[in-house]
C-alpha cells in the first residue's frame, strides 16, 4: 500500500455500543480506492495518547456504566487530546464521545459528569423521554443529506464556534428545540447518530477519509475519491 | 375463585376456543382478554403449579424447550409457553389454556426480560434461569446493566427461588442476592491468561472497574474470567461441562460433570443451554443419564433456530439473529461445516427486529470471506446496508446477489452452487420468508 493511516480508537471496548467500530471499517473500504489503508490501535484506560502519532480518532459511545469510568479517565488525556483537535487533527465523536468532547454532561443519575471541554458544547439529560428513532440532516456547506438513527436522552447545546454537522429534516438532534444535529469544529466531527454513521453516509466517509489523507500526505492527489460512488444496486436481482 | 377471576378466565377460555378452532391462532389475545377482566388472573390461573422462569438475552427458546424435555423424563404434567410468547398475555393464555392437570404439575415457563416482575408478582417460582445478557435491540431494552437489573426487579419478589445461572458471565456475579444460587459453566480448558476481544461488552470488573482478564474464554465476554487488579473471580461452578469433544453444524459431543452428553443442534451457544437444561433437571433431581437420554433425542424443530428445509435440491438452514453475540455464534458453528455452503444474509429493521441496525457492524462478518463461501445473497428491507456490510467484510461483489424483496428468495436459492444454503434473517425476515415457504408447502404452518 502506497499509504498509511493510523487511527486511535478511544476506548474502543468500552465506548463501542452501537456498532461505532463500523466507522473506520466503512474508512478503510473507500481508502482501497486510493491505495490507502488504517491501521487502527485501541486506547483504552490508563493507556496514553499521542497526539502526533494519530491521523484519526474515533471516540464512540458507551453504556451509562463505562461511561462514567471513562469520563475520569479521560480527564488524564485531556491536554494530548485537546492538543490533537486544535491542531486540526481529524476526529469523529458519537453520542457519548461527543458529549465527553463538551464541557459536561448529566448522568442516569442526575449526576454531573465532566468532559474535557476541548469543544464548547454541554449536555443536559431529559426527564423519562429519550429521542429515538430515524433522523435525516442536511449539512449546510456541501448541501449533503445525511441518514441515521439516534437514541439519546442527552441534549447537547452548541456553543463558541461550533457548527451543527446538519440541520434536521427529520427526527429530533442535538436537543430538539434548535434543529441542530452534531457538530463540526474545525476536523472534529461529532453527531448522536448512532455508530456507524460513515457506514450509511458515503459522502461524509470519503470527507473525512479525505481531510486525513491530505493532512499526512499534502502533496498526494485523493480526487479520485470524489469520483468514487458505492453502488448498492449494481447485483439486485429483483427491484424492491 | 372469586367472581371475577372466574369470568375473566371463562372469556379467555372462551376466546381462545375460538381463535384455535376458527383462525387457527390465539397465542396472545386470550391472555389479554382476561387480563383486561382481571389484572390478577395469573394468581388465580398459577396457584397449583410449580414454575421456572427462564430468561436472558440470547437461548431463552431453545433451553425452555430443551428444559422441558429432559424434566419429561421425570415429571409427566409440564406446561411450557410457545415461542415468542414470552410476555405477560402469552404467559397468561398459555395457563388459560392447559389442560388440566392430575397431579401438581410444573411449569417452565420462558420469559421476558422485562416482564419477569409481571410474573413474580402473582407467582412465587421455585426457580430462574438466566441464561445471559448481552446487548440486544437497545431501542427497547436498554443497556445490558439495566437489562439485569430489571430481572433482578422481579427476582427480588421471590428472594427464596433458587438462582440458576449461567457462572460464566461477570454481569450475574456483579450483585449480593438473597437468593440461594447455583453457577454452571465450561470448565475443560487448562487454565491461560487472555483477555476479551476489544470489541465486547461488559468488560469491566464490577467490583473495581478495571479490564477483566480470563484463564479460558468462550465467546463475547464469557468464560473463566478473573480480576488481576482485586482479586474478584467466576464462582464455583455446580454444574460444568468438562469435555469438549466434537462439534459440527448440527451435533455437539461433550461431557458435563462427567456424564457424557450428545446433542443434535449445533452451536456452542447451545451447548450453553444444554447446560443449563441440565442444571435445572439435576435441581430437579432427574438422574444425569435420564438427562442424557432426554437430549440425545432428535429434536422437534425450533421456530426459526436452525430449522432446516429444502428448497428443489438444496438443505436451507434458517437461523434468526438479532444481536451481534448471537451472529456471531452462528458465524462460528457454520465455520465448523466441511461441506461447501453458500450464505444469505436477510436484514429488516421493524419493530420485532429491532429497529436500529448498528449491530450488524459489531458482528464479525469479516470470517465469511475466510471460509471460501462461493456465494452470497444479501436482502430484506435494509438490504442497502446489509449488502455494504458484506462488502466492507471483504465479500466479493460477483459472488453476492443482491434480493430486496423476498418474496422472490426461494428462486434465487435455487440458482446457488451448492447443496447447503445458510440463511441468517433477523425476525420479520424470517417470518416473510417462512411465509413464502409455506405459500409453496415447503413447510408446514407455524407462522406465530
Amino acid at each position: 500500500m502506497t499509504y498509511t493511516l493510523k487511527a486511535a480508537h478511544l476506548y474502543g471496548d468500552l465506548m463501542n455500543t452501537y456498532g461505532d467500530i463500523g466507522n473506520i471499517l466503512a474508512m478503510g473500504y473507500y481508502a482501497k480506492a486510493v491505495d490507502a489503508t488504517i491501521d487502527t490501535d485501541l486506547i483504552s484506560l490508563d493507556d496514553p495518547f499521542d497526539p502526533a502519532k494519530y491521523d484519526f480518532v474515533l471516540f464512540g459511545g458507551g453504556q451509562d456504566y463505562e461511561q462514567t469510568i471513562v469520563s475520569k479517565d479521560l480527564q488524564t488525556k485531556k491536554a494530548p487530546l485537546t492538543a490533537y483537535i486544535e491542531n486540526g487533527g481529524p476526529f469523529l465523536a458519537i453520542c457519548g464521545g461527543f458529549q465527553m468532547l463538551g464541557h459536561y454532561y448529566i448522568g442516569a443519575q442526575g449526576e454531573k459528569i465532566p468532559g474535557i471541554g476541548a469543544l464548547d458544547h454541554y449536555t443536559l439529560s431529559q426527564d423519562n423521554n429519550r429521542f429515538i428513532g430515524n433522523i435525516t440532516i442536511k449539512n449546510a456547506e456541501t448541501g449533503q443529506t445525511y441518514y441515521g438513527f439516534e437514541n439519546h436522552n442527552g441534549t447537547t447545546f452548541l456553543g463558541k464556534g461550533e457548527r451543527p454537522l446538519g440541520n434536521v429534516i427529520q427526527g429530533h438532534g442535538n436537543n430538539g428545540q434548535d434543529k441542530t444535529e452534531g457538530v463540526i469544529y474545525k476536523n472534529t466531527f461529532g453527531s448522536y447518530f448512532h455508530g456507524p454513521i460513515l457506514a450509511r453516509n458515503e459522502a461524509l466517509a470519503k470527507r473525512i477519509l479525505k481531510l486525513a489523507l491530505q493532512r499526512k500526505y499534502p502533496d498526494a492527489d485523493f480526487s479520485v475519491l470524489d469520483e468514487l460512488h458505492e453502488d448498492l444496486t449494481k447485483n439486485v436481482v429483483i427491484k424492491p | 375463585m372469586s367472581i371475577k377471576s372466574t369470568v375473566a378466565t371463562w372469556t379467555g377460555k372462551s376466546a381462545y376456543w375460538f381463535l384455535h378452532t376458527f383462525r387457527g391462532g390465539g397465542s396472545s389475545l386470550p391472555g389479554k382478554l382476561a387480563l383486561k377482566l382481571d389484572p390478577a388472573i395469573l394468581k388465580q390461573l398459577a396457584k397449583n403449579y410449580e414454575v421456572i422462569v427462564i430468561t436472558g438475552t440470547n437461548g431463552k427458546t431453545l433451553t425452555t424447550a430443551l428444559t422441558v424435555k429432559v424434566l419429561r423424563e421425570q415429571y409427566p404434567d409440564i406446561l411450557t409457553n410457545p415461542s415468542g410468547s414470552n410476555m405477560k398475555q402469552g404467559i397468561v393464555t398459555t395457563f388459560l389454556t392447559a389442560p388440566r392437570a392430575h397431579q401438581k404439575p410444573l411449569a417452565v415457563l420462558e420469559v421476558d426480560e422485562a416482564n419477569v416482575i409481571m410474573v413474580t408478582k402473582y407467582i412465587t417460582p421455585k426457580a430462574f434461569v438466566f441464561t445471559n445478557i448481552f446487548r440486544d435491540q437497545m431501542d427497547r431494552y436498554g443497556e445490558i446493566y439495566t437489562t439485569y437489573q430489571k430481572i433482578l426487579d422481579g427476582v427480588a419478589l421471590a428472594p427464596e427461588a433458587t438462582i440458576i445461572a449461567n457462572g460464566d458471565l461477570p454481569l450475574f456475579n456483579s450483585k449480593k442476592l438473597p437468593n440461594p444460587i447455583l453457577y454452571y459453566g465450561f470448565d475443560y480448558q487448562p487454565d491461560a491468561d487472555t483477555q476479551a476481544p476489544a470489541n465486547t461488552d461488559g468488560l469491566l470488573c464490577p467490583r473495581c472497574q478495571h479490564i477483566l482478564r480470563y484463564h479460558s474464554r468462550t465467546y463475547s465476554n464469557m468464560g473463566k474470567y478473573f480480576c488481576p487488579h482485586c482479586g474478584f473471580e467466576r464462582p464455583q461452578l455446580t454444574y460444568k461441562l468438562n469435555a469438549l469433544t466434537k462439534m459440527t453444524p448440527t451435533s455437539s459431543d461433550f461431557e458435563i460433570n462427567g456424564q457424557t452428553m450428545h446433542l443434535n443442534i449445533g452451536g456452542q451457544y447451545n451447548i450453553y443451554n444444554a447446560l443449563a437444561a441440565y442444571a435445572v433437571g439435576r435441581f430437579m433431581a432427574v438422574s444425569p443419564a435420564k438427562i442424557a437420554t432426554a437430549l440425545s433425542e432428535n429434536d422437534e424443530q425450533v421456530f426459526g433456530r436452525q430449522e432446516i428445509f429444502h428448497v428443489g435440491d438444496k438443505d436451507v438452514t434458517l437461523i434468526l439473529v438479532k444481536n451481534p453475540v448471537g451472529l456471531n455464534q452462528v458465524l462460528q458453528m457454520i465455520s465448523t461445516d466441511d461441506r461447501p455452503f453458500s450464505f444469505a444474509a436477510l436484514l429488516n429493521a421493524n419493530y420485532a427486529d429491532g429497529i436500529d441496525t448498528s449491530w450488524i457492524w459489531d458482528g464479525d462478518f469479516e470470517q465469511l470471506p475466510k471460509l471460501n463461501v462461493p456465494a452470497y445473497i444479501s436482502g430484506g428491507e435494509r438490504y442497502r446496508d446489509i449488502t455494504f456490510r458484506l462488502k466492507v467484510a471483504g465479500v466479493p461483489t460477483d459472488k453476492l446477489a443482491i434480493v430486496p424483496d423476498l418474496t422472490n428468495m426461494t428462486a434465487e436459492i435455487q440458482k446457488l452452487p451448492t447443496k447447503q444454503v445458510y440463511v441468517v434473517a433477523t425476525y420479520t425476515a424470517m417470518l416473510q420468508l417462512r411465509k413464502q415457504l409455506a405459500s409453496q408447502g415447503l413447510i408446514n404452518g407455524g407462522m406465530a
